[in-house]
């Protein structure tokens, strides 16, 4: 079923998406107008790493239009936040880990006042040695000194994963191969920066309306950094343009509370390009060394993995990436009689590392796709057929024996790939440009992963203007969650779009936890599931009561409740006939994970992928030009048709710039780009037709029909390119992203050796 | 001389009097600020929005004598005489309608922060052709950066406008996943 | 003299009444000119320093803007904006590989802004093909007007020299080859531009990029006296020119020498 222009343009026929187009939708950063308002503006470090042995601020609280200068001393409560480890100073005092590290703060009348400010504020640093080669970091001076968190050296985390006797199964091989693997420190690149405002209340709270993706969780830490209690603290997660992961952590909330506490007025923050590229996060570069080996029938049999991942400065969601890195890397839509996939997460200095799309998954995927194509080039087969020996069938257990949930039979999703017609391109074997085909699969789970507590809540209402009121705690940073909400509603009562109004992100509503691990549509649908069948109930009852007609004759409509096909009631006319609060319900649950694992191992709603690119390369320069790319993918059923397409296809072609053109290189801790003029993601005309077909045998009973799509489409965008390149050249990439010079030197040699 | 001329007083700060939407805008600003920050200071106009301060992504996009360009490239003392457009006044402008409702209906938008300097991009480039100009949709929005999208929504609603407004001009490089190849 | 660099509200724009006066204000302030402000304003945020003083240039001045055919060649305003000269009609006539290449140099956006004397002054893309072209420029310095070769004015140019326009020879039956190799394909810094130019007797190369501008003298001399020969020989040719040159990546060398050769296959061809 190939998601096309039709079924498209129907859905979103019935959403009103003008108010985006028309650059009404109010965003954090375009709060200008509150009353009293203050520019606030960070001071950043001017070492990747260095002891401070001073900070004066004092010249800085004469200069014109400054209310309020913040520093490490005026932190009430704990001078540290972490989404998992608490190891990130809101202001540093001894320390400065990279170069996007905050000192002090500045609120003024307007932001260049602000920016002067920071200027006359003296830092004294003593220079430190540089942890710059994630590699060597063990053996260098540890970052951050306690030894109860890290034992005093710069190795954040390690974990292995095992299975089988590995030696054994590697003595049996007919075919080893082993190889290096690297992937870039890609940049988030959301368009709206970060930023937005903090409002002081009347009672000593603050009101946040700051781009976030977790408005209870930051809540929850900004209240102990402000030293407030937790009911003092709101976050609105207001629209927000773009996060990818890169707006998980507190970015500028910190910094803008602090200031406005200490105002008593509104302070926006608003990260400029240079700034967000030097101290936001970015996604963890790896170095791995893969060893893979199996039988003359090609059927695999032992895999060995140690990979390196570099988390910068500061833990985030390292530990957590590491995990899904590992569970990535055990390959888990194919059988393996026995691997040791180990990896080690270190420190550097080399800016800050944490969640981003695909969050280690699609690094993992990278290499292990290239491996199979690997064996099968040494065993003559082709890469398809190589995969389709060692696909799991849908009744086996996952890659860490945990049951597993797939939508579709992997032996399905790569028949459709091999099916597709990009297959049939007539590739030219002269002139200028070389084309090529290739192919990769992936798998991902939905869910935040093994042993974090996971779950999530809702609440339905009516709202006094008659529309039915859907409340979660989700942020809207762009991926259709608005759409996909109506459409659930409406397709679960019956209303029409119109009648929906969705409320999302308010730290006083209900918490549905983080905004992340392609999690939200799960829960949404579970939630709604939960809430609807009771609330309808209770509607309908009242309504009986209202309008005499008989409740189990009632029916949900647009517009209303009909009795034998006439409207008796409208839902503007229920608001206004009862305490709203009655007509409420809400619900939460937990993100469902394997049932039956000795521990929680959290892949089990599982998704697949298969992605075929088509590429061009020239001959003359070693560029590469994406021409087409097709997905084939096993997700849940189909929603809101758009939300997923679009998901799909933006995430690939984000991959496609990991692949081709993004990375964010240091020199000696320091970040080498700093705009969008260096750091360049794909335009318009770099972006590939696609075609996006969708598998979904999903029982009609079953409970969890609904995934989330969100990641999925990064997954194996970048080795379906690498071998499309080796297709078309000869040549394989095993470094991201792909230098074209590199390329080019191996294609001289390989016509060197015709 | 050339030092017999004589250097008139040159304030840093000027005296403006350009068009925005169609009105006249009088106002004092600094010789070299930017017209994205002039425009968003007011607080009336959201459309325009800084994404790199270069010029590089397109989210400030304005019409400027109908022309698009990045706003945080223009600068004050460049406006004197001008007319400023932004997607604020052109809500009953033809070609605006015909884009809103072309990337509507593609869903060519994710988050939106992007999206008003596409359709100014989109809206100069269909100016463009009824002033008779060649006119390839897909090149005039090849200055502005969406990281949601993947672009996918806003090449079939650039298909849709070209079919609907310039049948004749060639659009982007064919859809070869779309029809059986040879 | 520690005044020289400011905030970006404190720049003092002076518009001078002409041309001459221009040139006396860029040399008594040590002021540079601004024209579109597309290389200069990026360059200014990234350090957060701007000049204290900036000299407008006006379109309106005589010569400035436009283009024009003459019996000596085409003039190009140094004030034309890169857009206007894509869409200018003579501009497809005269140099019709040009409007490709100029969908390649920028965004739209930009191209608004961005003039054809700001694009040369910075070596951008139209550098390469201009220098193969023999263009020549009309500067005004503060001791007089006149024409000379461009090539020699990127070597000698002085602090203050205002560029009116650029003149290029009648091509109009001339063979070219230009291409630009970019990150991306729209949009992006450009690492190698290279022009192959035939006039019917003479071939000329030139390259513009991240190892600066130039013609390739040495490979054009070798190519005049002994005729495109084994390509083996003119790669080296071209790869030590280039090393010259100032292009220090090897394999960047091996992707222009690449381009240059395929250029000049094209515009060697019989017609």
């Amino acid at each position: 079923m190939t998601l096309d222009g039709d079924w498209v343009r129907n859905a979103t026929s019935r959403m009103d998406l003008t108010p985006r187009i028309e650059g009404r939708l109010a965003y954090t950063t375009d709060q200008r107008h509150l009353p009293g308002l203050l520019h606030g503006a960070i001071l950043r470090s001017a070492h990747a790493h260095a002891r401070i042995t001073g900070v004066d601020i004092s010249r800085a609280r004469e200069m014109p239009g400054v209310h309020a200068v913040v520093s490490a001393a005026d932190v009430p409560g704990p001078n540290r936040f972490g989404i998992v480890i608490r190891d990130q100073p809101v202001f540093c005092d001894e320390r400065v880990r990279y170069e996007g590290d905050s000192i002090a703060a500045v609120a003024a009348d307007t932001p260049e006042q602000a920016l002067a400010a920071l200027d006359v504020i003296e830092v004294g640093y003593q220079p430190l040695p540089v942890v710059s080669d994630a590699a060597l970091a063990e053996q260098q001076v540890a970052l951050h000194n306690s030894h109860e968190e890290h034992g005093g050296s710069n190795l954040l985390a390690r974990e292995t994963l095992e299975r089988g006797d590995l030696e054994d199964a590697f003595s049996r091989c007919t075919v080893i191969v082993e190889h290096h693997y690297q992937t870039p420190r890609q940049m988030h690149a959301f368009m709206e920066t970060e930023g937005g405002v903090a409002i002081p209340d009347d009672n000593g709270g603050v009101l946040f309306r700051v781009g976030c993706q977790s408005g209870h969780r930051d809540a929850e830490q900004l209240a102990d950094i402000l030293g407030l209690a937790h009911d003092q603290v709101t976050v609105e997660s207001t629209a927000t343009g773009g996060a990818f992961g890169g707006k998980d952590e507190l970015t500028v909330q910190p910094a803008a509370g602090l200031l406005a506490l200490k105002t008593g007025r509104p302070v926006m923050i608003h990260l400029d390009r240079f700034e967000s590229c030097r101290t936001g996060i970015k996604r963890h570069p790896v170095t791995v060394k893969m060893t893979t080996g199996c039988d003359a029938a090609g059927r695999l049999l032992a895999h060995k993995v140690e990979a390196v991942l570099d988390t910068g400065a500061y833990a985030s969601l390292g530990p957590a990436v590491l995990e899904n890195y590992l569970d990535h890397a055990t390959a888990p839509l194919y059988r393996i009689e026995a691997y040791r996939v180990s990896g080690r997460l270190v420190y550097t200095n080399n800016g800050v590392c944490g969640a981003f799309r695909g969050f280690g998954g699609n690094q993992a995927t990278f290499a292990v796709e290239s491996q199979l194509d690997a064996l099968a080039g040494k065993l003559g087969m082709e890469p398809s057929a190589f995969r389709q020996i060692n696909l799991r069938s849908p009744g086996d257990a996952g890659s860490r024996d945990q049951t597993v949930r797939w939508t579709a039979p992997p032996a399905e999703v790569l028949a459709a790939a091999v099916a597709s017609p990009l297959w049939r391109c007539h590739d030219a074997g002269t002139g200028r440009w070389l084309t090529g085909t290739g192919m990769a699969m992936g798998a991902q789970g939905n869910g935040l992963g093994d042993g974090l507590p996971d779950s999530g809540g809702g609440r339905i209402s009516l709202s006094p203007a008659g529309h039915i009121c859907v409340e979660f705690g989700f942020s809207d940073y762009g991926q259709n969650i608005v759409e996909s909400i109506i459409q659930s509603v409406c397709n679960g009562v019956g209303c029409r779009e119109t009648d929906v109004e969705v409320a999302l992100g308010n730290s006083r509503g209900p918490d549905s936890g983080p905004t992340s691990a392609s999690r939200s549509s799960v829960l949404v649908h579970g939630v709604l599931a939960r809430i609807l069948p009771g609330w309808m109930n209770l509607v309908r009852g009242h309504a009986a009561g209202l309008s005499g007609h008989p409740e189990d004759r009632l029916v949900f409509g647009p517009g209303g409740l009909y009795f034998n096909d006439h409207q008796v009631l409208s839902y503007r006319e229920l608001a206004a006939s009862v305490n709203l609060d009655e007509l409420s319900a809400s619900a939460s649950q937990d993100f469902p994970v394997a049932p039956d694992a000795e521990q929680p191992v959290g892949r089990y709603l599982q998704l697949q992928i298969a992605t075929v690119a088509r590429v061009a390369v020239d001959r003359l320069t070693g560029r590469v030009r994406v021409t087409d790319l097709h997905h084939v993918t096993a997700a849940g059923r189909v929603i809101y048709p758009p939300g997923y397409l679009g998901q799909i296809e933006g995430a690939a072609v984000m991959g496609q710039g990991m692949a081709l053109t993004e990375d964010m290189t240091t020199r000696d801790g320091c970040y080498l780009a700093d705009n969008l003029d260096q750091y360049l993601i794909p335009t318009f005309h770099d972006a590939p037709v696609q075609r996006v077909d969708v598998l979904d045998s999903t029982p009609e009973d079953d409970p969890f029909p609904i995934r989330g799509v969100g990641e999925l489409g990064i997954e194996a965008v970048a080795p379906a390119i690498t071998a499309a390149i080796e297709m078309a050249t000869g040549v394989r990439i095993r470094r991201l992203p792909v230098d074209p010079g590199d390329l080019l030197v191996g294609m001289a040699a390989q016509e060197q050796a015709l | 001389m050339s030092d017999h001329y004589q250097v008139p007083e040159m304030p840093a700060q000027e005296n403006l009097s350009f068009k925005l939407n169609g009105e006249t805008i009088t106002r004092a600003a600094a010789s070299a600020e930017t017209l994205l920050d002039i425009l968003r200071e007011s607080g009336q106009i959201t459309s325009a929005r800084a994404g790199c301060r270069v010029g590089r992504c397109g989210a400030c996009q304005v019409l400027l004598d109908g022309r698009a360009v990045p706003s945080c490239l223009v600068m004050a003392w460049q406006l004197p005489g001008h007319h400023v457009e932004t997607v604020e006044g052109l809500g009953e402008d033809p070609d605006f309608l015909s884009v809103r409702d072309a990337l509507a209906s593609e869903s060519a938008l994710q988050c939106g922060y992007c999206t008003p300097g596409f359709a100014v991009s989109l809206v100069a480039g269909l100016r463009q052709h009824r002033q008779g100009s060649p006119v390839d949709l897909a090149e005039s929005v090849a200055g502005n950066l969406c990281r949601c999208t993947g672009y996918g929504g806003l090449r079939r609603a650039i298909d849709q406008l070209s079919a609907s407004c310039c049948p004749d001009e060639a659009v982007g490089r064919g859809p070869s996943l779309s029809e059986e190849p040879l | 003299m520690n005044n020289l660099v400011t905030e970006r509200l404190a720049v003092r724009v002076m518009r001078p009444e002409s041309p001459r006066q221009a040139v006396s204000f860029a040399k008594r302030f040590r002021a540079p000119y601004i024209a579109g402000g597309t290389w200069l304003q990026p360059a200014c945020e990234r350090d957060r320093q701007w000049p204290v003083q900036l000299v407008a240039l006006n379109p309106d001045w005589p010569g400035f803007l436009g283009v024009q055919e003459t019996d000596g060649g085409l003039i190009i305003g140094a004030l034309t904006t890169l857009d206007e000269l894509a869409r200018h009609p003579l501009t497809s006539v005269y140099l019709p590989p040009l409007v490709g290449l100029l969908n390649r140099v920028a965004g739209p956006g930009v191209r608004n802004l961005g003039t054809v004397g700001g694009n040369l002054l910075a070596g951008g893309d139209l550098s390469a093909l201009a220098l193969a072209l023999d263009a020549e420029v009309d500067v005004l310095a503060g001791k007089g007007t006149g024409g000379r070769p461009l090539v020699q004015w990127c070597l000698d140019r002085a602090a203050g020299d205002l560029l009116r326009s650029v003149t290029l020879p009648d091509c109009r039956d001339w063979r070219f080859f230009v291409e630009k190799l970019g990150y991306r394909e729209r949009f992006s810094p450009t690492r190698a531009t290279v022009a192959c130019v035939h006039n019917g007797q003479q071939l000329r190369l030139a390259v513009c990029g991240e190892g600066g501008a130039g013609r390739l003298v040495v490979t054009e001399a070798m190519l005049r006296d002994q005729g495109v020969r084994e390509l083996g020989d003119l790669a080296t040719v071209i790869d030590s020119e280039l090393e010259a040159l100032g292009w220090q990546c090897t394999q960047l060398r091996l992707a222009v020498c690449r381009m240059l050769e395929f250029g000049l296959a094209e515009v060697s061809l019989e017609a």
